[in-house]
């Protein structure tokens, strides 16, 4: 124990400067394999360490009793204590063992989960993000976990919230892959159709060397969402989705492009009845409430497609042409997309007519205008970007390596 | 769990702060590992939901919710009724939601606030989607008898009868 003993005095005395806890980097890497050795044993010596002053030390401690299978009882011993030390760590000081920081982290999740309370989880996890990340246009490992918990937990609206920032800088691809899903899930589930779309077309068109299974998923509810959002879904997939996402995925996900063909061709009855068909297969992969969505948001795009030939049309004739059942039933669904937004139209009940009109956004409002500046701002900030990564790339080796020079290419030196 | 900041809120009339605060305090009782959800305002919580029109929100929240508390506590049930009614689209069946039920004291604030502005949304929206409109049916979607609506004047729309049946709607400049 004298060991232990002596690293715990070290720890203290060697956390309160910069250069301090350099040094104590390189002892604490040392003495990992002792510790992880003694691991049953550490749990009481936590308390003579104070997270918010010796980060890094606490963490190689509790990273080291963590590391054992997780099991219910060593579950509620630790949660509290690693929820708390997650918010009253030093940033600076996790941030020189990220690998541990996370794995920390990672069993949190699971200890969470094996609870069966992933709420308890939310607050500590976006702290742990917080802390984690070089700035917000960073990608962590933990972003998905997180997202993964306020889905368990249906805290929608605090996942969204991440989701609002750009990301530029990714650590593995899988995190990449996993925060678009769970991120489209969440726009899902809070109806932001197009942010949806945008997170599940970025894990289809990832670059990947060969199909993985979130992509697939992702390819499934991005079909899905283009119908609801789009109404339609493209072909193909854009030029630049890897070879291997353009030769496997439509092959994968058979029964979603029939159902996309069958919404195309407008007749709703066609549509009900293959949805009836393949219900197994949609639940399964639990996509049924989507395919639902899928199925009522046909009534709209007919309607939609009204507006291109009429300028005026009677109730009567939007439920014949749209198949509903009443001129009534035509008026609620005219009135629900006037109310959202999906349609400009006014209803005179008196004649029982719709007149469709145009869109009166004159784009020439404040909001309007402030809004085309910020996105001009942001494509500006994105355009910089780009340049200095075509410069940075450039310069790299390999890249010049499998460019051929049309000139051969004389050493001077 | 102190519910000072949702209390003072409450106070305050800053009805469109609730949903945040409520999701914010939870989050962090949670996370302390305090069972929390027996003495949960979560008939305030939802309402809060409700009352910035983001009912997903406030679906999930419901989804969330222990069976036990939606048996013993009947002021939940009734105002998760609202957010039903308004997410299938009964507009007159929020009205009767929000008038069917005692509500304590402090959840009446709340209500009778969402109630006005759920009025006002459905003004907005006979304006901007019909140009003319039995008396009938902008009664139910007002929450009024047909004698009110028809001597209804509100700030932004005015009502005018034209023949018996029907109103139509002229935009007033305010």
């Amino acid at each position: 124990m004298n060991s232990v003993e002596g690293l715990l005095t070290q720890i203290q005395g060697l956390s309160s400067t910069a250069s301090d806890v350099l040094s104590l980097q390189n002892v604490l890497k040392q003495a990992d394999e002792s510790l992880h050795a003694e691991s049953t044993r550490l749990l009481p010596f936590l308390d003579q360490l104070d997270p918010s002053k010796h980060s890094l030390g606490y963490l190689y401690f509790l990273e080291a009793c963590t590391a054992g299978p997780v099991t219910t009882e060593s579950a509620s011993s630790f949660v509290l204590v690693i929820a708390r030390f997650i918010s009253s760590c030093v940033a600076e000081q996790i941030r020189l063992a990220p690998d541990k920081f996370i794995s920390v982290c990672k069993r949190f999740k699971d200890q969470v989960l094996l609870l069966e309370e992933p709420l308890r989880g939310v607050a500590p996890m976006l702290t742990a993000v917080r802390k984690l990340q070089s700035s917000t246009e960073h990608l962590t490992t933990l972003h998905p976990e997180f997202l993964l918990l306020c889905l368990l937990a249906k805290c929608y609206k605090t996942g969204l919230s991440i989701l609002e920032e750009d990301i530029f800088e990714v650590d593995q691809p899988r995190d990449l892959y996993l925060y678009c899903y769970y991120g489209g899930m969440i726009c899902i589930g809070q109806k932001c159709f197009r942010k949806a779309l945008e997170l599940l077309h970025n894990v289809v068109t990832a670059p990947m060397s060969t199909i993985n299974a979130i992509a697939v998923e992702a390819y499934k509810k991005y079909i899905l969402v283009s119908l609801i959002h789009h109404g339609q879904l493209s072909t193909s997939l854009p030029k630049y989705a890897s070879g291997v996402a353009q030769r496997n995925l439509k092959s994968l996900c058979l029964s979603y492009i029939e159902l996309a063909n069958s919404y195309n061709n407008g007749k709703i009855a066609d549509l009900e009845t293959y949805v009836q068909a393949n219900m197994e297969k949609f639940g399964s992969d639990n996509n049924l409430g989507l395919v639902k969505q899928v199925v009522s948001s046909i009534y709209k795009r007919n309607i939609q497609r009204l507006t291109q030939t009429y300028l005026t049309l009677s109730l009567q004739d939007i439920a014949n042409t749209v198949q509903l059942n009443s001129p009534k039933e035509a008026e609620m669904h005219v009135l629900q997309m006037i109310q959202d937004g999906e349609i400009y139209a006014t209803i005179n009940q008196k004649d029982g007519m719709v007149r469709f009109l145009e869109d009166p956004e004159l784009y020439k409002t404040c909001e309007m205008i402030e809004h085309i500046d910020l996105s001009i701002q942001r494509l500006m900030t994105l355009s910089k970007k780009l340049t200095v990564m075509d410069e940075l790339i450039s310069c790299d080796p390999l890249y010049l390596g499998k460019v051929s020079l049309p000139f051969p290419f004389i050493k001077l030196f | 769990m102190d519910f000072s900041v949702l209390n003072e809120a409450l106070a305050s009339k800053s009805f469109n702060k609730i949903a945040d605060i409520c999701d914010n305090l939870m989050l962090q009782v949670a996370a302390e590992g305090v069972p929390f959800r027996d003495e949960w305002p979560f008939a305030i919580h939802l309402l809060g939901h409700i009352y910035i029109d983001d009912i997903n929100s406030a679906r999930f929240l419901w989804k969330s919710i222990p069976p036990a508390i939606k048996e013993s506590q009947p002021e939940v049930v009734a105002a998760w009724k609202i957010g039903q009614k308004l997410w299938t689209r009964d507009y007159a069946g929020v009205y009767e939601a929000i008038r069917g039920f005692d509500w304590t004291q402090q959840t009446q604030v709340l209500v009778a606030a969402f109630s006005e502005l759920y009025t006002k949304r459905m003004f907005e929206l006979l304006q901007s989607a019909y140009s003319t409109i039995s008396i009938q049916d902008a009664a139910q979607f007002l929450g009024m008898s047909e004698e009110d609506a028809s001597n209804c004047k509100h700030a932004h729309l005015c009502l005018c009868r034209e023949v018996s049946y029907y109103f139509t709607i002229f935009r007033c400049i305010a």
